[in-house]
This record gives C-alpha cells, structure tokens and sequence, in this order.
C-alpha cells in the first residue's frame, strides 16, 4: 500500500488526502492547528458569515421601500457566535470525512528530516517520525506585514483578528484594495464602522475587469467607503488607544485616525517550519517549485495551494489537490488547468470573473468582441438589489469562443460557474445563446450578454 | 427486427463470392462481432461478422455455394419473430446487380458501399421510404438499406441522421468551427476523450504551440487503395526475391535495329514481350491463388506498374502473349498516357495475370518488388550497368541487368522461380530463341 502523508489540513490538504485515499493509499495527514485550514477557520468561511449578518442587517434597515418595516438591532457576540458554530460544524464536517475515508490525522506540525521522512512536533514537544512514500505539501499560507512604521501596535490586525473582534469599530483604516480587505470592509460598514481603504496600486481589484470594478468604486464611494488608490501607508502611531495613520499620495501626506488599522496587503507562504533545506526541495523565498504535475524537484514530494506562492485561492488548492493525489497514485490523465479558475469577491453586489478580462484580451493582442448587459434590465437583479450590476462576456472575434465572463450583480459568485464551464468546455456565445436560461433569473443576464456581443440582445437597445 | 444478410461487396472487382463455411448453424444464437461465415472471393478469403444480433434463423447459401453481390445468404431475427416476409422477398425477381463501369476511374480497387442500386442506377426503396426521404430532404441514396435485397425501407428513413450530425466524436464547440475552418474531418483528430482546439491545431500543425514542419493530410483515394492492397499482399503471402544478371548485349541491338527500321520500342516493352513469351513454360508463375485453389490462366495479362503524379497504377496489357513487340509498344505508350492522364477505366486495370516494374531509368540496382495480389509474381526490372566480367579469361565490359522477381511462395518454389529466371535470361541473351 502506498503510504502519503499530507502536510496541511486546509481545503488543498484534506481533499489531497481523501482523494489519495480514494485511490487506495494509506493516507497520514498532518495538521498544526485546526482542520480546514485558513479558509474554514479564518477565511472564505467565516468572512462570509459575518457578510451574511451584515447583509440581512443591511436588508432589514432597508426593508421600508419592500413594505418591510423594521428596527434591526445588532448583537455582534450573537454574530460571532453564529459565525463560531458554521465554522465549527464545516471543521468537525472535514473531520468527518477524513475519518470516513480512513486518513489518520496527527496534530502537529510537519518538517522534513529527509526526503522521504517527516518529523512531526506536536504542542508539547514530543515528536514523532513519519515515513512516507509520497509526501504532498499543503502548508498554506499566512498575512503578509508590511515594514510600515508603527505597524505593530495593538490597534493594527490583520485579517484573522478582523474576523475576531469582540465589538464593532466605530472606524477602520483598511491597508490593501485587494480582496480580504474589500470584503471586510463591506462587512463592517453595515455593522457601521467607517472605513477608508488604501491601496497602493493605482486600482483596487487590479486581476479583476477595470470596468465592473469601476462601476464596484462608484458603489463603495456612493454608500460612504472611501478608497484611496495610489497612495501609501507611510507611518502609523497611536495615541490615546486611536490610531494615527500617514497616508501619502502624490507627494502629500494626509493624517487619518482610525479605531483599528486592518493590514491585508497580502499573504505569503507558510513554508519556514517545513525545513526544505532538509530534504534540498528547491523553493523561491519560500515559494515551493513545482511542475505542471505539481512535482516538486523530488519525485516522491508535490506541493499545492497557497504554499506555492501563486494564485491563493481555497478551489485552486483543492484542485491541485485532487491532481496532485491522483498522480501520486499513478493516474496521468488529469493535468491540473489553471485556465478557468474562478474569482469572487463577496462585496455588494458581489464581483466574480473567469477567463480573460478585456485589458487581458488586449495585451495579449487576441481579436476578441465584447457583450454587456447591465442587471438594470434585468427582472430578477431589479427586485433583488435595484438591478445593480452588470453583465460582461468577451468571446474570442472569429470563432466566437467564450473567453472571459465578469459579473457584477447579486449571486455573481454563483452565477460564475456557468461562465467557468463554457470556458472549460471551450463552448461559443452560441452555447450561451440556445441554451435556455430560466425566468426570472440573474442567469438569464448571461444570455443577454452573450446576444449583446453578437449585437441581437433583447431587452436592451443594441 | 429480422434482417437480411447479403453477400458483401468487398472490392470494386468483386462481383460475387462463395460461402467457404458457415461458423453458425441455423438455430444459433449470434450477437454482434461473431463470426458468421467465411467468404471466398476471387481474390481473398475473409471471415464475415454480425452486425445484429438474434438467432441465425436462415442459410440461403450453402457453404461451397457462389452467388453475385448483394444476394440473400441467411437470416438473422428474433427466435419468435416472423420472417416469412424475408424469406418470399428473397425469391423476388429483385436479385440486383451492380453498375461499377461508371466512376471509377484511375483508383484500382475503391470500395464502394453497398447501396440498394438496380442496374439501371435506380434506387430500391418503398414508396412511402421515398415520400418520407423527400418531405425530410433527405438524399435517399445515402441511405443504407436494411430491407430484402438492401431495398430502403420507412424505418431506415427515419433513423437515417446525416452524416455531420453523426459524428461519433466528442469536440467542444469551438474544436468544430476551427476543424470546419481549417477543412479538417474533426472525427479524424485524436484527443483523449473530448477533442478541443488544441488537439485540432495539434493535428493540423502537428503541435499545440508551434507551428512545426510536420503537416498531416488524409491519405488520396488512390495512395489508400495503395496502401491497403500493398498491406494485404505483404500480410498474406510469403514471398522470396530472386535477382539474376542479364547481359542486354543482344537484347539492346535488337532495340539499336527496330530503331533503324523507324520503329522506336523501349526496354520495357521488350521485357513484356519476352516475359509473355516465357511465362506459358511457367504456368505456376501466371496464376491466382484462391483459397486452396490454383487458377492458372491459359493467357497472359501483363500489368506494367506506371507512376502518376500521386501514386502509381498498373495497367494491363490484354493477352499480351498473342502480341508483336510493336502492338506491345503501342498499346502501352497509349494506356501510359491515359495513366498520367488519369483516363484510366477499371477495366484498363483488372485482370493481370504477371505484373513488370521498370525502376532502372532511376539507376536502381536491384529490389524486392510487391506482389501484385492476386497474381503470384512480379518483376522487377533495374538499371543496365555497364559491368567488367570475367570472360574466356579475360576481361570484357558487358551492359548487364539484374532482374528482381518477387513470387508468391505457396505457388511458386525457389526451384521454378530461378528456373524461370534461367529460361528468361536465356532468351533475352539469345533472343533468336523466340522465334523458334
């Protein structure tokens, strides 16, 4: 039988794991802290509770114009618990699944002894050695703290203890216009907070398409979140328990103050306890080398997800999970595609795009057409959210193949599969257009997109 | 529902077969892919297999007995199902032939499918398969039918799917519109499972990311019937290549005198006249082989193998050993230019007993020719060389030939083969013997 140990226990590892086993190994998977990982503990999951409670706090304050009249009244431990019980259910979930599919779980954390050995420390020092035939590294990733001035003060966090805190802020200053930072800003503006964002790049949202996200800084601006774009976070100070941040654009530097000071500028890998060097697998500033099978230079050691240090995203390290699982097992069919992963960001309305974005299109010199339909016209988006939003698809000139589909809109992150699987299965705005779509729904927007880029849309004026 | 068998048509040329034995009995079960007969044709023996499954309720052809194309050999159907239908259809006076003197030329052997054709072109369906074909738009003729005789029946209209429609491959949209664009059958291009783009592109440019120097193209008409009936012969018969040189002396003034008397022969006409002269002596190398039998042929057809801009083709030379060198000369100098041309007719190309190559205007030394199924033997014929030989202890320059011949060893032993090749060189040595 072949023996896998799986180091990491996030949404890369534990599907690694049970896919391995699936396939008949012995699967052994090592865990730090908790199963899940980033994205179940402190993550994808519990941001999107707390959006949740801020959006139905949202919906009931704005549920006079919908003849729904109420005083919403917000217990934010309540929301923290309910968040607390998703995630431990999701946690104990993986859990389960890991036991069904017979992989044993060590707690502990993982580094190498040699190539094909493992030492696993666990919280009270003792240690344990783990042989292995294959080994697939799903480390995962950790917040990103940039050198700023200041920055280790108690009112600046990062995005864990954002997911934490015991009472609202009245204000927060946000560093980083990318995902994490935008998402939690939508959050905490419901619940009330102020908040100003920076980013240092001159767009927020840079691999997202420039024109939803034009019409997503409108939105921000319109319900009060401020966005600095290009500008730097030069120093920050605290004073009387409130933070003083430096914040410089153009050569001027502005003062703002803030309750707490979110850092998310990014993350990087979580790779230093692994102790490659041990067993020479070859890594770039932590970032693990791997081949298009996810091989690193070892034959006998993958890595995948966020420790890889490219696209840090929960369905990625899954996915590269699975393929990774599967040719340690001998199977070489499945090469893993980054061609139509997915990207959302759970603002309001939300944004999610796959493919090529126009500016992508563009550089790469592809002859593309464009089709846009904006949710305004469309039934569904009206009721749900005022129609906000819009629909964007570019298809290839000359054969009309799907290349890319954003989606601004309510559901845009559900709705994205349906642009990931005509990408995936190389379909043409014909597929979009002679498949029904379902009324009223957002999905029907697709449909129009796609018409608009041949220049036939029907329920808007071409 | 019961279906007819049919005596397939395996080749252009065939117009009939036998039934050698049946592998089923009347009463078996059959299911798809088991054997079912073997059938003997003139050229070739094959092993025929179900395409339906049921009971074989019927033989209509004995084993050992011959019928034409597309008669009725037996039934498949239900056990319980009524056949009485088939059976009073196939004692109808509907026994069709084929017409194949039509469209067919310059291709040797093209396979042509077996229609439901009456002799006059007309096609053999019902009334009503006719009506529906028509308010469906269907082109009737591209119709199979399963019917008595391959006569249409409504049901074959109605499961009739065009042939684009029927693509049995899975490709992504996109994979079909660039296929279409590139003139590509998107069914030809492998892909592991569904075929995309990249696996078009990959056929067309031979990789997915660069253009390469390799380019794929399906096959002619022509270099397919080459490559099956070269592939059937080298498969079926074992064959030895037996060289012996020729001293062209005598043979080469013969040419030098027609010349002066105005008439102009080429060596390759030469050779089919002295070959068709001998091959009578060597009845073991002008036959066929068919089966366990040997047909020898009381005449000579001599194919001379021509190379055409995109392949090559044989045509013969009807009874070439009743013919003068001059009648050789001329009728070949006309159907080598109606090769070139491609004018050829089938008929300009069937019924060789003896097949020459000439590759010695190339400079080719000597080599292991390809029986010319069904014949047993082939010649080839190389460069004349001027050569220092060894002669009444001295040394003396003679243009010396190597013949190359090539023979189908279950007819034609080592014994006969250099005795044919001895009594060849003798007369083209001596060609004053052919007038004996």
């Amino acid at each position: 039988m072949t023996k896998i140990a799986v180091i990491g226990g996030g949404p890369g590892g534990y599907v690694a794991a049970i896919r391995a086993a699936q396939l008949g190994a012995e699967v052994t998977l090592i865990e730090k802290s908790r199963l899940g990982g980033t994205c179940l503990n402190v993550g994808c999951i519990p941001t999107k509770a707390l959006l949740s409670s801020a959006h139905l706090y949202e919906s009931v304050k704005e549920g006079k114009a919908q003849g729904v009249i109420a005083e919403p009244f917000l217990d934010f431990s309540q929301i923290q618990k309910n968040k607390a019980s998703v995630v431990s259910r999701l946690v104990s979930g993986v859990g389960g699944l890991l036991k069904a599919n017979h992989v044993r779980v060590i707690q502990g954390t993982a580094s190498f002894e040699d190539q094909s050995n493992l030492v696993v420390t666990d919280v009270n020092g003792e240690q344990q050695t783990l042989s292995s035939d294959k080994i697939i590294i799903a480390s995962g990733s950790i917040p990103v703290i940039p050198p700023i001035p200041g920055v280790n003060i108690p009112q600046c966090i990062d995005s864990t203890q954002a997911l934490s805190l015991e009472s609202v802020p009245s204000s927060m200053l946000i560093i980083g216009g990318g995902v994490i930072g935008l998402e939690l800003a939508t959050a905490y503006h419901s619940f009330g907070t102020k908040i100003t964002v920076v980013e240092m790049t001159p767009e927020i949202l840079p691999m997202m398409d420039a024109e939803l996200v034009q019409m997503l800084r409108k939105k921000l601006k319109r319900i009060g979140i401020e966005v600095i774009t290009g500008a730097k976070v030069a120093s920050v100070e605290e004073k009387n328990g409130i933070a003083y941040v430096q914040v410089e654009k153009n050569g001027i530097t502005t003062s703002y103050t803030a309750d707490k000071v979110l850092v998310s500028v990014g993350r990087r890998t979580d790779t230093e306890a692994l102790n490659l060097e041990a067993a020479g697998i070859r890594h770039d500033r932590g970032r693990i080398q791997v081949d298009k099978f996810l091989l690193t230079n070892l034959p006998n050691v993958y890595a995948i997800g966020d420790c890889l240090g490219k696209i840090m995203l929960a369905h990625v390290a899954s996915a590269q999970g699975e393929a990774a699982a599967e040719h340690a097992m001998g199977h070489l069919a499945d090469i893993y595609s980054d061609k139509t992963i997915p990207s959302c960001v759970y603002t309001d309305p939300e944004l999610a795009t796959v493919g090529l974005t126009e500016e992508k299109a563009k550089e790469a010199g592809i002859g593309y057409i464009v089709g846009r339909f904006p949710l305004a016209a469309n039934g569904k988006a009206l009721i749900m959210n005022g129609g906000e939003g819009a629909i964007k698809i570019i298809a290839d000139a000359k054969y009309h193949e799907v290349l890319g589909v954003h989606i601004l809109g309510p559901r845009a992150t559900d709705l994205i599969t349906e642009g990931a699987l005509a990408i995936r299965l190389e379909a043409t705005l014909e597929e979009l257009i002679t498949t029904i779509h379902a009324h009223p729904t957002i999905g029907e927007a697709v449909r129009e997109a796609a018409l608009a880029a041949e220049g036939r849309a029907i329920h808007i004026p071409n | 529902m019961a279906t007819l068998l049919t005596m397939p048509k395996l080749g252009l040329t065939m117009t009939e077969g036998t039934i050698g034995e049946w592998y089923k009995k009347e009463g078996d079960t059959v299911e798809v892919g088991d054997l079912l007969y073997q059938l003997e044709t003139d050229k070739l023996t094959n092993d025929i297999e179900a395409k339906e499954a049921g009971v074989l309720r019927k033989i209509l052809l004995q084993s050992g007995e011959e019928a034409e194309c597309f008669a009725s050999v037996g039934i498949i159907a239900a056990s319980d199902e009524d056949i009485s239908d088939l059976l009073s259809g196939n004692s109808g006076a509907e026994a069709p032939a084929v017409d194949m003197s039509a469209d067919a030329k310059a291709a040797p052997a093209v396979e042509i499918s077996a229609e439901a054709v009456s002799p006059g072109g007309r096609i053999i369906s019902s009334p009503a398969a006719k009506k529906l074909a028509r308010t469906k738009e269907i082109d009737i003729t591209l119709i199979k039918g399963t019917g008595p005789n391959g006569r249409i029946t409504l049901e074959d209209v109605e499961k009739y799917v065009p042939a684009a429609a029927s693509a049995s491959v899975k490709a992504s949209p996109v994979a079909h519109k660039v296929a279409e664009e590139l003139g590509v059958d998107v069914n030809q291009v492998p892909g592991s499972g569904r075929v995309m783009k990249a696996d078009v592109l990959a056929f067309v440019h031979g990789d997915k990311d660069t253009v390469s120097d390799n380019e794929r193209k399906p096959m002619s008409t022509m270099r397919k019937v080459i490559s099956k009936r070269m592939t059937e012969s080298w498969t079926t018969c074992p064959t030895v290549t037996y060289d012996i040189s020729v001293d062209m002396t005598a043979l080469t003034a013969i040419k030098d005198s027609f010349k002066d008397a105005g008439v102009k022969v080429s060596h390759t006409d030469l050779l089919v006249y002295v070959v068709a002269n001998t091959l009578p002596e060597f009845p073991l190398l002008n036959c066929s082989i068919d089966g366990n039998d040997i047909i020898y042929h009381h005449y000579v057809n001599m194919g001379v193998a021509v190379a055409v801009s995109d392949g090559l083709v044989v045509p013969v030379i009807k009874h070439a050993h009743a013919k003068k060198v001059s009648q050789i000369s001329s009728e070949f100098k006309i159907l080598a230019q109606e090769a070139k041309d491609g004018r050829l007719t089938p008929d300009n190309m069937t019924g060789g007993t003896f097949t020459i190559t000439n590759l010695g205007m190339l400079g080719i030394e000597a080599f292991s020719p390809i029986v010319n199924l069904p014949e047993v033997a082939i010649l080839g014929v190389n460069a004349i060389i001027d050569t220092v030989i060894s002669k009444n202890g001295t040394f003396v320059v003679r243009p010396l030939m190597k013949l190359s011949l090539s023979a189908d060893h279950r007819a034609v032993d080592g014994a006969v083969a250099a005795q044919f090749l001895a009594a060849l060189r003798k007369k083209m040595e001596n060609p004053a013997l052919l007038m004996l």
